[in-house]
C-alpha cells in the first residue's frame, strides 16, 4: 500500500484562492514588499535546524518498543511547540521584524492541526492506504504528520493565511512519506515493515529535511 | 519517421524471441523404461509389500487441512494417524504449483519444466504427454497391472488411455462448480469397491476443495463441509480395501490464503500427504507422529507439520513398496519411513538402488559401502542439487537477444532524443522506466509490480496538481477515480483486503447489475451521440452484451436481481423451446456470443464506411473506441464491469488536464496512458504469476471443437481488457485535435512505450540471467518473462501499432 501523503493540501481552504494565486506569483520575488502586505520569509541561517526530530527518530527505532506510534505522538506535540517557539519562530520574518511567539494562536494552530488530522486521513486513504483495516493507524500517521506541519501552521495563522510560503514544508512531509512507501512491498516481513511505520519515518524525515532546507528554497 | 521506426520494433521483437528461445528450453528427458541398478537379480526375489494401490488427489490439499486444528475437519483420517494406521507428512511440492507440472512430479519424480505451467492454462496440447516418459503408471501398466482413473482430466491428457481400463475424467473449466465435479468421481466408489479383484490401481483426483478456494479463499465456510465429504470418502475406501492395499492421499500443491496457487509462497508449495493401510499399524509410527497428537493445536507458520518431505519422494517409495524398478527420470529419495516395512536387508537393497539410480543422472559415480543414514544424507543433497540445475540454458541465444535488444534500445533512446529535443517531458518517461527497470531485480517488486504502478500514478497526479494549483476539483475527481480502481480489487501476493469493490458488489448484486446495465448503456450512448441511427445500432448491441453476461452468470450459478433474471428467461423463451429453461440458456449461450461478436464486427464496419462516405467526420474514433469497449466489457468478468464507468470519468477529466495544463504533449499523454495501462491492468485482479491468467471469458462463443487461436485472442482480450481500453483512449485523445501529420503524431506517440519496453526489457534480460539460479527464478522472473513478452507482442505491437496504425490509416 503505498500511499504518498500529501497532507495538509486540504489546509489551502482555509484561505481564499485569489491570495494563494497572488502569492505564487510574487513567489520568486518575495524578499520585496507584494502589495497586499510585509514580505514572510524564514531566515537562511543553520537555527531552524529540527534536531528534536532526529531524536525522536533515534527513540523511535532504536529505543521504543515494536515502534510505538503514540508514545513518539505525545513526544513530538511538546517538542514541535519548543522548535516553534525557540528556533522556527524566531527566524520567521514578518515585514522586516521577527515577531515575538503569540501564546494565542498556539493553542489555535493545535486545535487547527488535530482538525486537520481528519482530512489528512482521508486524503491519506485517498492516495492508497487501506480503507477498513487498520484505520485507527492511519489516523495515528495522519497525527504525526499534522503536528510535523505544526510551525508551519502557527506561521500560516500568524501571517494572515499566505498558504504559498510555507506550502514547501508539507510538500516536504508528503515527499518523505512517499518515498518511504519502497519499503512496503518487500518481502522481508519485518516488524518496521508494518504499516504506518515506515511513513512515520519518512515524514519525520521529509520534515527535517524541509525545516532545514526549506528557507533557501 | 515510420521507416526509421517500424524496423527498430521488428528488431525489439527478433531479439525478445531470441532471448525466450534461449531461456525456455525444453527439458531434455530420458526416454526408456528403467530397470533394477544394483544388483538387480536380487530385487526379483523380494515380495511386493502391497497388491494393490489407491490414490487419492485432493487438489489444493494444503497440509494444515489435513493436520491443523481449527482448520482440519478430516476427523477419521486424524483417528487413523493417532493409532498408526496412517502416517502422515507435509509434501513440499516444487513451485510452479498448478496441477499439470504437479502431476508430472508426482508420477514421475522429476521436477517440473517452466513450460508446463503454462501448456497448463493452453489446455489441449499433445507436447506435455508421458506417453513416452517412464512413470509409476508406466510401471504398473507394464507389469500388466490394471489402472481405473476417476478425475481431473489433465491425467488423461497426460498418459495415453491404454494405461487405463476404466475412465471418466471430469473437467476443471466452470471453477464455480463445488459439488458435482466430486459427486462425478465418487458415484463410481461403490461399484469399484465391491469389486476389487478387477483392479490393482485406482486413481481418483478431487477438484472440489481447489475449487472453493478460488472462489472463496483458503477459510471460505465451504471448506469445513468439503473436509468432512472427503474425510467420508476416505473412510469408505480405507473400510472396504483390504490389508494389503496401500493408500495414498496427497494434495498435488497447496493454496495461498487468497485460494490462489502457482507460486512458491509457503502455503502454496505445502501439500500434504497421508499413506495408509492397515498393515502400517504392525509397524512403528514415524518419529514426528509419535510425538504429536492430531489434529495438531498449534498453528505453524510455514506450513510444516509431521515429517516433511519432498513430494516426488512419493514415486521411489512406491517402487520400492511395489517392488519395480524407480522410474528413470526420478530424483526422489524414497521415504525413510517406508523402509520398516522391509527387512534389513531388502531395505539396504532398496536404499542402494535408488542412489545409484540418482547418481546415474546426475553423472556421480556410486561411492561403495556406506551406511544407510550417510546415504540417505548423500542422497538429499544429489536431490537438491538436480532439482536446482533442472534445465541448461542457451548461453548463444541468451547473449545474441541481450545484445540485439541494447542496441535497439540504444537507438530509440537516439530517436527519442532527435524528436523531443530533450524537452521536459521525457522526464516523468525516463523516471518511470529507470524505476521500473530496476525494480526487476527485486522478487518482491516483480510479485507487488501493481504497487510500483500505482505509486507512479500518484507521483504523476501530484506533478500535475503542482502545476496547476487552482484546479482542485479536477485532480481530486482523478485520485478518486483512481482510488475506485486500485480498492476494485486485489493484486499481488503479499496483501489481502478484505473489503475490495468486487467483494462488495458480489453481495450487493442489485447494484452491481445496476452498474453494469449504466455501463454497457453509457458507453455506446456517450460514444454515439450525434447520429440517430448509429445510436440505435449501439444501443441494440449494448442489450445483446447485457443479455449475454446475465445469461452467463444465471447459467454459473451467480446470483443475479429478480427482474434481470425473469427478462433473460423471457427472452430465452421465444426461441424454440426444451421446457428446461436452464438447458435452454445455457444452449443459447455460444451462438448469443457469436451475434454479438458479428454485430460488433459490423458495426466497426458500418462506422468505417459512414466515415468514409461523410465528410468533415470528427467523431469516427469515438464510435470505434464505444464499440471496442463493449467488445472489451464483453470479455471481463461481470464484477469488473463498472471499473469501465469509472475509466470513462477519469479519461474525460484526464483529457481536461491534458488540454489545459500540459500543452497538449503527446510524450506526456502517452506516458501516462503507459502508466495506466499497467495499473489498470493489475487491478482487474492480475499479477505476475501464470496463476492468475484467466480463462473464464476465452471461450466466449466458442463450441465444443474449438480453434486454439481464437481461444487465445479471446484470452488475451480478456487479461489485457483495461490495457487495450487505455491504449485506444490515448488514441483517441491525441487525434481529438487537428494534427498537422497524421502520421507524424503517430510515430511520436508510439515512441514512449517502445522506448519503455526496450529499457525494461534490457534490465529484465539481465535480472534472468543473473539470478539464473534464483530460488525464485521459475515463480517469480520467469512468469514476469512471460508477461513482458505477452505485453510486447499483443499490447504493443498487435493493438498499439497495427489495430491502432490501421484505425490512423482508415481516420
Amino acid at each position: 500500500m503505498p500511499v504518498k501523503k500529501r497532507g495538509m493540501k486540504k489546509s489551502v481552504s482555509f484561505s481564499d484562492d485569489e491570495t494563494l494565486t497572488r502569492v505564487r506569483q510574487s513567489n520568486d520575488k518575495k524578499h520585496n514588499a507584494s502589495p497586499d502586505g510585509p514580505p514572510v520569509y524564514v531566515k537562511k541561517t543553520v537555527h531552524t535546524v529540527p534536531l528534536h526530530l532526529v531524536g525522536l527518530l533515534y527513540y523511535f527505532i532504536k529505543l521504543s518498543d515494536s515502534y510505538d506510534c503514540v508514545t513518539l505522538l505525545y513526544l513530538l506535540v511538546p517538542l514541535q511547540i519548543a522548535y516553534l517557539a525557540l528556533q522556527f519562530n524566531r527566524n520567521t520574518v514578518y515585514g522586516h521584524k521577527v515577531l515575538k511567539l503569540r501564546l494565542s494562536l498556539v493553542p489555535i494552530s493545535l486545535g487547527a492541526a488535530l482538525i486537520l488530522t481528519i482530512p489528512c486521513m482521508l486524503i491519506i486513504i485517498l492516495l492508497g492506504a487501506p480503507i477498513a483495516m487498520l484505520l485507527q493507524k492511519t489516523w495515528l500517521l495522519a497525527a504525526h504528520c499534522c503536528f510535523l506541519g505544526l510551525p508551519a501552521v502557527y506561521s500560516v495563522f500568524n501571517c494572515n493565511f499566505k498558504v504559498g510560503i510555507f506550502k514547501k514544508y508539507f510538500v516536504a512531509i508528503a515527499v518523505g512519506c512517499w518515498i518511504s512507501c519502497v519499503v512496503i512491498p518487500l518481502d522481508w516481513d519485518r516488524d518496521w515493515q508494518e504499516w504506518p511505520t515506515p511513513l512515520v519515518v519518512g515524514a519525520y524525515l521529509g520534515a527535517f529535511v524541509g525545516y532545514t532546507v526549506g528557507p533557501y528554497i | 519517421m515510420i521507416k526509421r521506426l517500424f524496423p527498430l520494433l521488428l528488431l525489439q521483437l527478433v531479439a525478445i524471441l531470441i532471448f525466450s528461445a534461449g531461456f525456455f528450453p525444453q527439458k531434455s528427458v530420458l526416454t526408456g523404461d528403467a530397470e533394477f541398478r544394483y544388483h538387480p537379480e536380487e530385487h526379483l526375489v523380494v515380495n511386493p509389500k502391497f497388491e494393490k494401490l489407491v490414490v487419492v488427489v485432493i487438489d489444493a490439499l494444503r497440509s494444515d487441512y489435513l493436520f491443523h486444528g481449527p482448520m482440519s475437519h478430516f476427523n477419521f483420517a486424524h483417528e487413523l494417524l493417532n493409532k498408526g494406521h496412517a502416517w502422515g507428512y507435509t509434501a513440499y511440492s516444487n513451485p510452479p504449483t498448478v496441477t499439470l507440472p504437479r502431476l508430472k512430479g508426482i508420477t514421475t519424480g522429476s521436477t517440473p519444466n517452466f513450460l508446463d505451467a503454462i501448456l497448463n492454462v493452453a489446455g489441449d496440447d499433445s507436447s506435455s504427454t508421458l506417453k513416452d516418459q517412464d512413470s509409476w503408471l508406466r510401471q504398473f501398466h507394464i507389469n500388466q497391472k490394471t489402472i481405473k482413473f476417476f478425475g481431473d482430466d489433465t491425467w488423461l491428457k497426460l498418459f495415453p488411455e491404454e494405461f487405463f481400463s476404466e475412465i471418466d475424467g471430469t473437467n476443471s473449466f466452470f471453477v464455480s462448480d463445488f459439488e458435482e465435479v466430486d459427486l462425478n468421481v465418487t458415484r463410481h466408489l461403490p461399484a469399484q469397491l465391491a469389486s476389487q479383484q478387477s483392479w490393482d490401481v485406482m486413481i481418483l483426483h478431487y477438484l472440489g476443495l481447489d475449487h472453493i478456494g478460488h472462489k472463496g479463499g483458503a477459510y471460505s465456510k465451504f471448506m469445513p463441509p468439503k473436509h468432512r465429504e472427503m474425510d467420508s470418502v476416505i473412510k469408505q475406501i480405507y473400510d472396504s480395501v483390504e490389508d494389503n492395499t496401500l493408500v495414498c492421499v496427497m494434495g498435488d500443491h497447496g493454496m495461498n490464503d487468497m485460494g490462489n496457487h502457482g507460486g512458491s509462497s509457503a502455503g502454496e508449495t505445502s501439500a500434504g500427504m497421508m499413506l495408509m493401510s492397515k498393515m502400517l499399524g504392525n509397524y512403528e509410527k514415524p518419529v514426528s507422529q509419535q510425538l504429536e497428537k492430531l489434529p495438531i493445536e498449534t498453528k505453524n507458520e510455514d506450513y510444516k507439520y509431521l515429517t516433511k518431505i519432498n513430494q516426488i519422494d512419493i514415486v521411489p517409495t512406491i517402487a520400492a513398496l511395489f517392488n519395480f524398478p524407480i522410474p528413470k527420470n526420478s530424483i526422489g529419495v524414497i521415504i525413510p519411513d517406508a523402509l520398516r516395512l522391509f527387512s534389513p536387508q531388502e531395505a539396504h537393497l532398496k536404499l542402494m538402488d535408488n542412489y545409484y539410480q540418482l547418481a546415474s543422472i546426475s553423472g556421480d559415480e556410486p561411492m561403495e559401502a556406506l551406511t544407510d543414514n550417510v546415504m540417505v544424507e548423500k542422497m538429499t543433497s544429489i536431490q537438491s542439487e538436480l532439482a536446482k540445475t533442472a534445465t541448461n540454458y542457451n548461453y548463444t541465444l541468451l547473449g545474441i537477444g541481450f545484445l540485439l535488444l541494447l542496441v535497439t534500445s540504444l537507438a530509440v533512446s537516439i530517436v527519442c532524443y532527435r524528436s523531443t529535443n530533450l524537452c521536459f517531458a521525457l522526464l516523468p518517461l525516463f523516471m518511470v522506466s529507470s524505476l521500473l527497470s530496476l525494480s526487476t531485480f527485486g522478487s518482491s517488486f516483480v510479485e507487488e509490480e501493481h504497487q510500483l504502478w500505482w505509486w507512479i500514478s500518484i507521483a504523476l497526479l501530484g506533478a500535475s496538481y503542482v502545476k496547476a494549483l487552482q484546479d482542485i476539483n479536477s485532480h481530486l475527481t482523478v485520485l478518486i477515480c483512481l482510488r475506485f480502481i486500485r480498492g476494485w480489487n486485489n493484486s499481488g501476493q503479499k496483501y489481502v483486503y478484505e473489503h475490495t469493490m468486487l467483494e462488495l458488489l458480489k453481495e450487493h448484486f442489485h447494484w452491481q447489475w445496476a452498474l453494469n446495465a449504466i455501463t454497457i448503456f453509457a458507453t455506446q450512448i456517450h460514444g454515439r451521440r450525434g447520429s440517430t441511427f448509429s445510436n440505435v445500432a449501439g444501443i441494440l448491441i449494448s442489450g445483446i452484451c447485457i443479455f449475454y453476461k446475465a445469461a452467463w452468470s444465471i447459467v454459473n450459478g451467480e446470483q443475479i436481481p429478480f427482474w434481470l433474471q425473469i427478462t433473460c428467461l423471457k427472452i430465452a423463451k421465444v426461441f424454440p423451446s426444451t421446457g428446461d429453461s436452464l438447458g435452454d440458456l445455457k444452449g443459447m449461450l455460444v451462438p448469443m456470443a457469436r451475434l454479438f461478436f458479428w454485430c460488433a464486427t459490423g458495426l466497426a464496419v458500418f462506422d468505417v464506411l459512414l466515415h468514409r462516405f461523410s465528410r468533415n467526420d470528427k467523431r469516427f474514433l469515438d464510435r470505434i473506441h464505444a464499440t471496442a469497449t463493449t467488445i472489451l466489457i464483453f470479455q471481463s468478468s461481470s464484477a469488473n464491469i463498472p471499473l469501465f464507468l469509472v475509466f470513462q470519468i477519469l479519461s474525460s477529466q484526464l483529457e481536461s488536464l491534458w488540454h489545459r495544463y500540459h500543452g497538449s504533449n503527446v510524450f506526456l499523454l502517452m506516458t501516462v496512458g503507459l502508466a495506466l495501462q499497467h495499473l489498470t491492468f493489475f487491478q482487474f485482479g492480475s499479477t505476475n504469476s501464470i496463476a492468475t491468467v484467466n480463462l473464464t471469458n476465452a471461450y466466449n462463443g466458442v463450441s465444443e471443437n474449438y480453434n486454439i487461436y481464437v481461444v487465445g485472442l479471446l484470452m488475451c482480450v480478456g487479461n489485457f481488457a483495461p490495457s487495450i481500453y487505455w491504449s485506444l483512449s490515448c488514441l483517441k485523445m491525441i487525434y481529438s485535435k487537428q494534427h498537422d501529420s497524421k502520421w507524424g503524431t503517430f510515430n511520436k506517440s508510439r515512441l514512449p512505450s517502445l522506448l519503455f519496453y526496450c529499457v525494461f526489457g534490457c534490465f529484465l534480460f539481465g535480472s534472468c540471467v543473473v539470478q539464473r539460479y534464483h530460488l525464485f527464478i521459475w515463480s517469480v522472473f520467469s512468469p514476469k518473462l512471460c508477461y513482458y513478452v505477452s505485453w510486447n507482442l499483443f499490447m504493443n505491437t498487435l493493438i498499439a501499432w497495427l489495430i491502432e496504425g490501421v484505425l490512423v490509416l482508415l481516420l
